[in-house]
């Protein structure tokens, strides 16, 4: 699953710690969730695209294999 | 769960895995070098010593005090998610020293004691716990 969150988050001028802190999580669950590493809960998931003020579908996107 | 508490997990966590590796690098030292050495009473001591003193150098340097409590989970999704695993990652690790064990023990079995085995396991425990958590770790 690909994700845009470091693209909203770049455009916010945000550092990765900045957005963890504001939706409460670590700051590697950021980091991991960008590097598609970790997907995350849809809880996490919807505090991101709420503080971007967009939808879920509009920062992640599904792939072929997944 | 407010910010302050999510660095406190991560920095627990960063620690806990190091400690872990210490731990493990001990109990390895004092599992496996009486068997070397042919000796076991003064490397006990110091094996002891080393674990007490990285004991409370952990537990000094994480700020904790007498009354602090342990939690058995993390709150933080990520950080929960990579204590899982290192558990899976331990029983794993366990499995396949046990199987080794296995196979090799009655070569070994006259000379490495109860003690020295259960050393053995639990620093291999120990090793793979904190190595899986700094892997999970990197950026």
């Amino acid at each position: 699953m690909q994700n845009q969150i470091a693209k909203y988050r770049k455009e916010a001028s945000l550092s990765q710690q900045e957005l963890a802190d504001l939706i409460a999580v670590s700051r590697k669950t950021i980091s991991t969730v960008e590097t598609a590493r970790f997907t995350p809960s849809v809880i996490i998931a919807l505090k991101i695209a709420r503080h971007f003020n967009t939808s879920v579908e509009s920062l992640f996107t599904l792939q072929e294999h997944d | 769960m407010s910010k302050h508490d999510i660095q406190s997990e991560e920095k627990f966590m960063g620690q806990n895995a190091w400690f872990s590796l210490f731990m493990g690098v001990t109990l390895l030292i004092i599992s496996v070098y009486p068997l070397l050495a042919q000796t076991s009473a003064p490397l006990l001591f110091l094996g002891t010593a080393a674990f007490l003193g990285s004991f409370f150098m952990f537990v000094i340097r994480g700020g904790f005090t007498w009354k602090m409590k342990y939690h058995l989970t993390y709150k933080d999704e990520y950080l929960n998610t990579i204590d899982t695993i290192a558990y899976k990652h331990v029983v794993l690790g366990l499995l396949f020293s046990m199987g080794g064990v296995y196979l090799f023990s009655d070569d070994l079995a006259l000379e490495v004691s109860h003690t020295m085995m259960a050393s053995f396991y639990l620093a291999v425990m120990c090793l793979i716990y904190g190595a899986s958590i700094i892997w999970q770790s990197k950026d």
